[in-house]
C-alpha cells in the first residue's frame, strides 16, 4: 500500500520538472513579441567578454597546442625546433605521466565513491532541526575557506614524522606505530585523497543542503499522508531531486582533480618520487623548472582535451536535462523532447 | 524613444569594461617602474635584506640613479625568473648561481657580457669564484657569496658513538654511520622531499669515482655511461639500504620546523651533507644558536681506487648577473659591492661566505662555520658546480629526479644513469 502512495506522489513531482522548458519557452516568446535586441546591442554587450575570452582562454590554447609541436626552452623569441608530434608520443610513454593519469582516476573514484557520499550524507543530517545547527554547518564550511597552499602547510605540519599531531594522537590511544603519512609511497596517495576531502566536503555539502532545501516540504507531507516510510522518501523523492545538484557535484568535482594542483605541490610537490604527482605538477615541473616549455605545452594540451572531451560528453549525455533551456533555445526544446 | 538610450546604456557599459581591460593591461607589467635600476635578489630577510639597501642608497647618492629593489624568496624568485625570461623582460640585476640556466639566458641574448667592464674591482675577487659563471672564456655574473658542500657533523653525538676522528675514506664512513646507528643515533639528516640535497651523494661519489675529468668528459659527450658514474648509484644505494636517514626523510623539507636543517640544529641527526648556507640554516630553523663548538666539517671522503681526491669540492655560490638593457653605470654598482668595506659588511651581515680574494685583508672574524668553508676553499684543488646548476636544467632535473628514484628504490643505479643520459639526448 506504501508502495503504490509513493508512486502516487511521483506525478506531481515529475509535473513541475517537465513543465519547465515550456514555461520558459513561454517566457521567451512574450520576449520576442515585445521585440528582439538589435545586432548592434548584442554586439556591443558581447564583444568586451568575447574579447578576453579570447585573449587569456582561445589565444593561449592555441599557443600552446602550436608550441606542443616543438622542442623549446622558452628562452630567446619563437621556437624553431619543430620535432612534430614527439612530444605527445613521449607523454605516451611517460611513466611520470601515465602515473598522472592513474593517480587522477583513483582520485575521481574516491571522490565518488567515499567524497561525496559523505558530503551528501552530511547535508542530509544537517538539514534536520536540531540544536546548534548553525553552528556544525559553519564548522563543516569552514576548510573550504581556507586556501589550498594554507590547508597544505597545515596538514604538512600535522602529518610531520615522529613530532606530527597525527602520530601524536595515534599514540594517545595507545597506538605506538611510526605511519609515514607522506613518506610512504604506498599510503602518500590517501593521505593526500584524505587532505583534499577535508577541504572540499564543506564545498559539496552546501551544495547538496541548498539542493535539499529546494524540494518542498508538501512533498514529503504527502507522501507521509500515503505511510511512505522515511527510506522510501529518500529513495523516491530526494534523491530523484537531487539529481541536478548531485550531476553538478561529480562534474566540479572531476574538473577539479584533472587541475589538481596547489594542495599536492606544497604538501608532497608530488613525491616521494612522483607517488601522489598530478598532471599539472609534472607540466609545471617540465616546464618552469626543466625549462621543457615544448613537452610542458604538449601536457597542458592532454589536459585540455582531457577536461574538454569529458564536459562535452558529460554535458551532452548527464547534464542535458538539467541544463536545458540554460544555454541555447535548442537544447530547451531537445531537453522537453527527450 | 526607449531603443536610443538602451544602445547608449550599452555603449557605455561597454565603455566602462574597455576602459577596465586597457586599465588592467596597464597595471599588469610591474616589473617597469620609473627607477633606472630593478634588481632583484633572494636575500630577503634582515640583516642582508637592510644592507643590500642601504649599499644600493649610498651609492645612488653619488651615482644619481635609483633603484627599484625586490627581494623575492629563494623558489619564488626560480619562478618569477623563469617567466620574466620567457617573456623576454628581465631586471637590471638579478640573482643567478652560474651554470647551465645562465647558459641559456647567454643564448638567448637576455644577459650582458661582462668581460673587462669591472677591472676596477674584478682582481679582488677570487678566480675560482668566477668560474660558475664563466661561459665560454666570457664572464656574465658576479659572485657574492661561494662555497663548498661538505659533511657538517654533530662533534658531540661523534664522541657518543666512540668515533674520535671525522671519516677520510668511504670504507670508514659507512664504519661510522654504522657506529651511530649502533648507539641509537640517526646518522643523517636528508631532505628527501627535496631530492637535490640528495643529488650532493651521488655527485660527489661520481666526483670520487669519475673523477672532475670524467664529469667533464661526460657533460661533453652528453654520455653519462662512462665508469664511474653506475658505480657511483651503486656505492650511493649501499648508504640507503643502511637505512642512515632520519625517520620519514622521503617527505622531509629541507627549511622548516621538521627539516633538515631543523634536524641538524636540533641535535637529532649526526651529520648532513651540505652546503656553506647550513650553519646559519641550522640555528634559524632549530630555533636556537646552532650546534655552536660542537659544529665541525669533513670533505666528502675519497673512495678507493677512484681518482678523486678530498680537496675537489662540489661547490658553488650566488652571484648577480647583468640585464641586457641595463644602464652601463651598473657595472660601478657592481664594483662598489666588491670594495672590501662592503665585502666586509656581507660577511658579517649576510652571513656570506666570502668571494673575496684575500679573505684577511677583510679585516672581519668569521662565524666558525664559514671560516670553515673559507678555509675548505683556501685548500680547494678543484670545484665542479653543483650538477643541477652546471647542466641544463632538464640535464639538472632529469639527476635530481633519477637520485630520488634511487633513494626510494624505484630506480636501479643502471636506470638512473639511463634516466640522465634520455635528458642529455634531448638537449643535443
Amino acid at each position: 500500500m506504501g508502495g503504490r502512495g509513493v508512486t502516487a506522489t511521483k506525478t506531481p513531482i515529475s509535473a513541475p520538472a517537465e513543465g519547465r522548458p515550456d514555461g520558459r519557452g513561454g517566457g521567451k516568446s512574450r520576449r520576442r513579441a515585445s521585440g528582439r535586441p538589435g545586432a548592434g546591442t548584442i554586439a556591443t554587450f558581447i564583444t568586451p567578454g568575447l574579447a578576453l575570452f579570447l585573449l587569456f582562454v582561445t589565444v593561449p590554447v592555441i599557443f600552446a597546442a602550436y608550441v606542443g609541436f616543438f622542442r623549446w626552452n622558452g628562452l630567446g623569441g619563437a621556437p624553431t625546433d619543430f620535432i612534430g608530434l614527439d612530444n605527445f608520443t613521449e607523454l605516451l610513454h611517460d611513466d611520470v605521466f601515465l602515473g598522472d593519469l592513474w593517480h587522477a582516476l583513483l582520485f575521481v573514484v574516491m571522490s565518488l565513491v567515499l567524497q561525496l557520499p559523505l558530503s551528501f550524507g552530511l547535508a542530509m543530517l544537517l538539514h534536520q532541526r536540531f540544536p546548534g545547527r548553525t553552528i556544525f554547518r559553519l564548522l563543516f564550511f569552514m576548510p573550504y575557506v581556507l586556501t589550498e597552499a594554507v590547508t597544505a602547510v597545515l596538514f604538512g605540519l600535522i602529518f610531520s614524522p615522529s613530532r606530527g599531531f597525527a602520530d601524536a594522537l595515534l599514540g594517545a590511544v595507545g597506538v605506538d606505530a611510526q605511519i609515514g603519512w607522506l613518506s610512504d609511497r604506498s599510503i602518500v596517495l590517501f593521505v593526500v585523497f584524505g587532505v583534499l576531502s577535508w577541504k572540499f566536503f564543506g564545498f559539496h555539502m552546501i551544495l547538496y543542503l541548498a539542493g535539499r532545501q529546494n524540494i518542498p516540504d508538501e512533498l514529503y507531507e504527502a507522501a507521509a499522508i500515503d505511510g511512505a516510510t522515511g527510506w522510501q522518501m529518500f529513495r523516491r523523492i530526494t534523491l530523484p531531486l537531487m539529481g541536478p545538484t548531485v550531476r553538478i557535484t561529480v562534474f566540479l568535482s572531476i574538473i577539479g582533480v584533472v587541475q589538481l594542483f596547489d594542495l599536492v605541490y606544497v604538501l608532497t610537490d608530488g613525491g616521494p618520487f612522483h607517488a601522489s604527482e598530478t598532471m599539472a605538477i609534472t607540466m609545471y615541473e617540465q616546464g618552469f623548472q626543466r625549462n621543457r616549455i615544448g613537452y610542458a605545452s604538449a601536457l597542458s594540451i592532454a589536459m585540455f582535451l582531457i577536461s574538454f572531451v569529458f564536459a562535452l560528453f558529460y554535458q551532452r549525455y548527464v547534464l542535458k536535462r538539467d541544463l536545458a533551456g540554460g544555454l541555447t533555445g535548442s537544447a530547451a526544446s531537445e531537453g522537453s523532447r527527450s | 524613444m526607449s531603443r536610443p538610450l538602451v544602445r547608449l546604456r550599452a555603449l557605455a557599459a561597454a565603455g566602462a569594461a574597455a576602459a577596465l581591460v586597457v586599465g588592467t593591461a596597464a597595471c599588469g607589467d610591474d616589473s617597469e617602474s620609473d627607477a633606472d635600476i630593478s634588481w632583484w635578489h633572494i636575500q630577503n630577510n634582515d640583516p642582508m635584506l637592510s644592507t643590500w639597501e642601504d649599499m644600493a642608497n649610498e651609492w645612488s647618492e653619488d651615482s644619481g640613479l635609483s633603484f627599484d629593489i625586490q627581494p623575492i624568496e629563494n623558489q619564488a624568485f626560480k619562478d618569477r625568473m623563469g617567466t620574466a625570461a620567457q617573456s623576454g623582460e628581465v631586471p637590471d640585476l638579478f640573482q643567478t648561481w652560474g651554470g647551465g640556466v645562465l647558459a641559456q639566458q647567454v643564448e638567448a641574448g637576455l644577459v650582458q657580457d661582462l668581460t673587462g667592464k669591472l677591472d676596477d674591482c674584478i682582481d679582488n675577487i677570487n678566480p675560482i669564484a668566477l668560474e660558475p659563471y664563466t661561459i665560454d672564456g666570457k664572464l656574465y655574473g658576479v659572485p657574492f657569496d661561494a662555497g663548498v658542500v661538505g659533511f657538517w657533523y654533530n662533534k658531540d653525538l661523534f664522541a657518543q658513538a666512540g668515533i674520535d676522528a671525522p671519516p677520510t675514506t668511504w670504507a670508514e664512513f659507512l664504519d661510522d654511520v654504522q657506529a651511530l646507528k649502533d648507539a641509537g643515533i640517526a646518522p643523517i639528516a636528508l631532505a628527501g622531499g627535496e631530492p637535490w640535497t640528495a643529488h650532493y651523494y651521488w655527485a660527489y661519489l661520481a666526483m670520487r669515482l669519475a673523477g672532475l675529468d670524467g664529469l667533464e668528459a661526460g657533460a661533453e659527450a652528453g654520455d653519462f655511461s662512462g665508469e664511474g658514474f653506475v658505480k657511483a648509484g651503486e656505492m650511493f644505494a649501499e648508504l640507503v639500504a643502511m637505512d642512515p636517514f632520519q625517520e620519514g626523510f622521503e617527505a622531509t623539507s629541507f627549511g622548516g620546523p621538521d627539516g633538515q636543517s631543523a634536524h641538524m640544529g636540533s641535535g637529532t641527526t649526526a651529520m648532513s651533507l651540505m652546503g656553506q648556507w647550513a650553519p646559519n640554516s641550522m640555528a634559524t630553523e632549530a630555533g636556537n644558536d646552532g650546534l655552536g663548538d660542537a659544529l665541525g666539517f669533513f670533505p666528502f671522503p675519497t673512495v678507493e681506487g677512484g681518482p678523486g681526491t678530498t680537496t675537489e669540492y662540489l661547490g658553488g655560490g650566488n652571484g648577480f648577473a647583468v640585464g641586457a638593457d641595463a644602464p652601463e653605470e651598473i657595472f660601478d654598482f657592481l664594483c662598489y659591492i666588491n670594495q672590501p668595506e662592503q665585502m666586509a659588511r656581507g660577511v658579517e651581515d649576510g652571513p656570506f661566505t666570502t668571494v673575496a680574494a684575500d679573505p684577511a685583508s677583510l679585516g672581519v672574524e668569521m662565524a666558525p662555520g664559514v671560516q670553515m668553508v673559507v678555509d675548505a676553499m683556501g685548500s680547494a684543488t678543484g670545484v665542479q658546480l653543483y650538477l643541477d646548476q652546471e647542466y641544463p636544467p632538464a640535464v639538472g632535473g632529469a639527476i635530481v629526479e633519477a637520485t630520488s628514484g634511487l633513494i626510494v628504490g624505484e630506480l636501479s643505479p643502471e636506470e638512473m644513469v639511463q634516466m640522465i643520459n634520455e635528458a642529455w639526448a634531448e638537449e643535443a
